[in-house]
């Protein structure tokens, strides 16, 4: 749709990181397994079906963006932040109004969640702008103007509300400002900040004051609904044991006791009936998959294309552990899916595209 | 563009981002470690809580029949409304939710709630209507963690009728949870907390099953993993005759008394009455408090078993104890005949009899006419030990050792009970009030009753019982063959022409003896007359036929008067309907001159 730098030649398939790829896939079949066994005590047992087509078209967005110079696609960075932009308000104002959140554009009939585009649009636009920045170090004056960019992207989609995307806004900058040179003075700073007001307040606070916090942060959160979650999750996972359940044998899973089970609390699924060993050959598939893409950005040719791998791995790894780490009872609830696995087009799409950008610079790493 | 930038920077720090998200990825699988493998076993329990659910297979209790076979108490099914707390997302909301389906108060289901144990279903109410749980049905998807239960329930197809012999079950209490007898029964079971109920519970329980049922999210259940079917409580076979009984209750016609029937060869209860009953059914799925209060306070209390509870001064039918004693120790013999004048000065106190007195009588008209005089002299010569002595060895101031809880022992008193309770000496005065069965002595009407079998039997005192108990052997007789023929000659002169004569009947020879229990001094009575309440307790102890006895009772009409005039007639009803004699002729009272009321 943008209309350029499409073109592959031999070399550039030469250069296609197989093993990424082929990780992705592998992910996202198990991802399609998972919700298999999620969904069939449920009303819509063929989801994984929607789910697989899903992925079909998701690899479709991730040869197209693979096949896409990276270049190009930045020289086009300020027009992306625009489109998101009006993308993110037409939601505010004319989308519909789903489970108390606006979240989504339909289009013919298909539901389109634009703030996981977004993500992608802002890692090109951080890259771009920081690409540009010849300095051996900034400081925090520097990431202001990213900053405050992102910033209102991350505030539209906090509105609608969607908390845990906007949240993934965050550690993106932050990567991508770290990589630029953001001076260790200040990076240790913002770690202290961030952890500080979090670690020193949280404990602190009264049980029903922190179900306050969640419910300013996220209104559309059922309070009791989260406490919920957690433990019926935290049940799944621990009677999962050493080997699991088995396939369709968990009974948290089977009988309805785990919410979401098909979209964000996916991998309790997979914990419960696959067990310790699942769980660690999933969470190995991740690692594997954000050390090839970290991997890319240290191989990449240029600043640029450093920063977008840096960028969409960024928010990949954060809605990969935060999500992980929900499951797990470690963290809040936040509705976050899991990239790859979690039962959604606009997610599955989104990563798919983004694993395609990172396709795309590691193809491009000698070419001119 | 450039074709050479200076990557030094980003490689290096790209090196630190990898570490971090090892290191993130490595604390996600140090928690899931933990998770699954550390405390794998607790959350299996929980998720084994979450999806299973124990159903009680309550066990019927045993039915209770007649010596026919006649039902006399049996079970029907119910309905249970039972709530699992630890499955309710929102405890409050199901409450109220509940509450309301169901007509109930919050505050009554709390209070069930509160005594709960971790994961056992709690029983909201009890014998729900078919109204009940279709409101219940209609709302299965808002209140999924709430099911109804089927279960029997007890009935009491007689409903009020031997009440007190059959007692009822009721809810386990606090206390009894604590008790040896009820060990490992959980709270809310159905236990017998009355009469053959009570004193057979452990026998009639049976052993309750379970049905261990796996559950979805909604409460609905999908499959069973384990079952146990109950074991029924064995049905129990009682000496009732469930014909008698009717018989009996109907003797009383809304009197308030008691009348219990012993069979006097073996001590099996054909029937027993005390009126005013209660219906039983009341109280098998908790009594309302202000029913029960009702009945608790009820000053013709309903729910106390008077043949073996009520205490009462024996009056006259002691005078068979006395006869018996005295013929024992050798101090008269049955042509023994005193002087009656109509009174006795004695102890420097005036004893009364009847006014003009009884002349000359011997043992069987002293019997017959009931004559004060003779057994004052009777108890002047026995003195208070051998008179204690026999009152202890016909059954007075013991329990009769029936198969009923809660009985009461009456009181034979002698000299050392009163040095003891009363820190009094006795003085030999009084011996001549217990003579006629007045002053300190009382008798429950079973001991009376057991005292009539002693002498239908030839002088074996016999444990009144429902169910019989293997093994036990007959007692021997305690009084000579000599002794009870004369006492028998003169019960069977009672009813023949005497105070008893109510109790006649036309083709069976009916032994008997009255007796009043007075409330009230008797000079307060000729006051007031007719108040209710000062009259005295009419008493009336029979068997027949006369040989070879089948049946002996004992019936007390509460504030009825004298024995003759308000229990021989009850008594004669029991009688009539025991050998067959449906609608027997009233007997006709001046048959025989000798006929009289007189007595005490």
């Amino acid at each position: 749709m943008l209309g350029m730098g499409v073109g592959i030649d031999r070399r550039l398939i030469y250069n296609l990181d197989w093993v990424l790829l082929v990780t992705t896939l592998v992910l996202s079949l198990v991802g399609v397994a998972t919700i298999y066994s999620a969904t069939q005590a449920g009303q819509k047992p063929d989801l994984y079906l929607k789910q697989l087509l899903l992925v079909g078209i998701g690899l479709l967005g991730m040869a197209l963006a693979a096949a896409l110079d990276y270049r190009r696609l930045a020289d086009r960075a300020v027009l992306l932040y625009v489109l998101s932009l009006i993308a993110l308000v037409y939601v505010e104002r004319f989308g519909p109004l789903i489970a108390g959140t606006r979240r989504w554009i339909v289009i013919a009939g298909v539901q389109l969640q634009p703030s996981e585009l977004v993500k992608l649009a802002a890692a090109v636009f951080v890259a771009k702008l920081f690409s540009e920045v010849r300095q051996e170090s900034i400081g925090l004056r520097e990431i202001a103007l990213p900053g405050a960019a992102v910033g209102l992207l991350a505030l539209l989609i906090a509105r609608e509300p969607d908390l845990g995307t906007a949240a993934c806004l965050v550690p993106l900058v932050l990567v991508v400002a770290f990589l630029a040179g953001l001076r260790m003075r200040a990076v240790l700073g913002l770690a202290a900040a961030l952890v500080l007001s979090a670690g020193l307040a949280w404990p602190m606070l009264k049980d029903y004051q922190r179900t306050r916090i969640y419910t300013f942060l996220d209104p559309s959160l059922d309070p009791r609904g989260a406490g919920y979650q957690k433990i019926q999750s935290q049940i799944a996972v621990g009677s999962g044991g050493f080997i699991g359940r088995g396939f369709l044998e968990g009974s948290q899973a089977q009988l309805g006791y785990l919410p979401a089970r098909h979209t964000d609390f996916i991998f309790s699924v997979l914990a419960e009936e696959a067990g310790f060993v699942g769980v660690l050959l999933a969470l190995s598939l991740y690692l594997l998959l954000l050390w090839r893409m970290l991997e890319t950005a240290r191989l990449a040719r240029d600043r640029l294309g450093a920063f977008i791998v840096a960028g969409v791995s960024a928010a990949f790894a954060f809605q990969v552990v935060y999500n992980v780490g929900m499951v797990a009872g470690l963290v809040p609830v936040k509705g976050l899916p899991l990239p790859l696995m979690s039962y959604g087009g606009s997610s599955m799409v989104s990563s798919l595209v983004g694993i395609g950008l990172v396709l795309s610079v590691r193809m491009r790493r000698f070419a001119n | 563009m450039r074709i050479y930038e200076d990557l030094r920077l980003v490689q290096s720090r790209l090196a630190i981002l990898q570490a971090v998200v090892v290191l993130l990825v490595a604390a996600l699988v140090v928690q899931f470690w933990n998770l699954q493998v550390v405390r794998a076993r607790h959350f299996r329990e929980l998720a084994e809580n979450n999806r299973s659910r124990l159903v009680t297979l309550a066990a019927p209790r045993g039915a209770l029949v007649d010596r026919k076979g006649q039902l006399l108490v049996g079970n029907r099914p119910s309905f249970n409304v039972v709530l699992v707390p630890e499955h309710a997302l929102n405890l409050d909301r199901v409450v109220a939710r509940l509450a309301s389906a169901l007509g109930m108060g919050e505050a009554a289901i709390r209070e069930r709630l509160a005594r709960r144990q971790p994961y056992r279903p709690v029983v909201v109410k009890t014998d729900a209507t078919l109204a009940d749980i279709a409101v219940l049905e209609a709302r299965r998807l808002e209140l999924p963690e709430v099911s109804v239960e089927v279960v029997p329930l007890r009935s009491y197809p007689l409903a009020s009728a031997a009440a007190h012999a059959l007692g009822q079950v009721g809810e386990i209490s606090e206390r009894q949870l604590q008790l040896p007898e009820f060990k490992g029964l959980p709270r809310g079971a159905l236990v017998g907390q009355a009469g053959i109920e009570s004193r057979y519970n452990r026998e009639l329980m049976g052993q309750d099953g379970y049905r261990r049922v796996i559950v979805n999210s909604r409460g609905l259940e999908v499959a069973e993993s384990a079952r146990q079917p109950p074991s029924d409580g064995p049905n129990l076979t009682l000496s009732i005759d469930a014909s008698l009984q009717a018989a009996m209750e109907a003797a009383f016609e809304g009197r308030s008394g008691s009348a219990v029937a012993l069979d006097p060869e073996t001590g099996e209860i054909l029937a027993m009455t005390s009126t005013p009953a209660y219906d039983p059914n009341r109280f098998t799925t908790g009594i309302e408090p202000h029913e029960w209060a009702s009945l608790a306070n009820d000053p013709e209390t309903p729910l106390i078993n008077r043949v073996i509870q009520g205490s009462y001064a024996p009056g006259s039918t002691f005078k068979v104890i006395a006869a018996t004693a005295a013929l024992e120790e050798g101090l008269i013999t049955p042509h023994t005949s005193f002087y009656c004048p109509g009174q006795l000065s004695v102890y420097n106190t005036v004893f009364r009899c009847t006014p003009g007195g009884h002349g000359v009588v011997d043992l069987r008209r002293a019997i017959q006419v009931s004559c004060n005089v003779y057994f004052y002299q009777v108890g002047i010569r026995l003195e208070i030990t051998r008179l204690a002595k026999w009152g202890k060895l016909m059954g007075l101031g013991g329990a009769t050792g029936v198969d009923l809880p809660f009985e009461a022992s009456g009181l034979m008193p002698s000299p050392e009970w009163k040095l003891r309770v009363l820190k009094t000496p006795w003085y030999a005065g009084e011996t001549v009030s217990v003579a006629i069965g007045q002053g300190q002595v009382s008798a429950t009407p079973i001991q009376m009753a057991r005292v009539a079998a002693f002498i239908a039997n030839g002088g074996r005192l016999l444990r009144p019982h429902f169910v019989k108990r293997p093994g036990t052997p007959l007692p021997a007789p305690v009084a000579r063959p000599e002794t009870i023929a004369a006492v028998k000659e003169g019960m069977r002169a009672v009813v023949a022409a005497g105070t008893g004569w109510r109790a006649r009947l036309q083709s069976v020879e009916v032994c008997g003896k009255t007796g009043s229990a007075q409330v009230v001094a008797s000079a307060r009575l000729e006051r007031t007359p007719r108040a209710r309440g000062l009259l005295p307790h009419g008493w009336f102890i029979a068997f027949a036929p006369a040989e070879h006895p089948r049946i002996a009772l004992a019936v007390l009409v509460e504030h009825g008067g004298s024995g003759g005039e308000a229990a021989a007639p009850v008594a004669r009803r029991i009688l009539s309907h025991f050998f067959g004699l449906e609608r027997p002729e009233p007997p006709a009272a001046a048959a025989q001159g000798a006929a009289t009321d007189t007595e005490d």
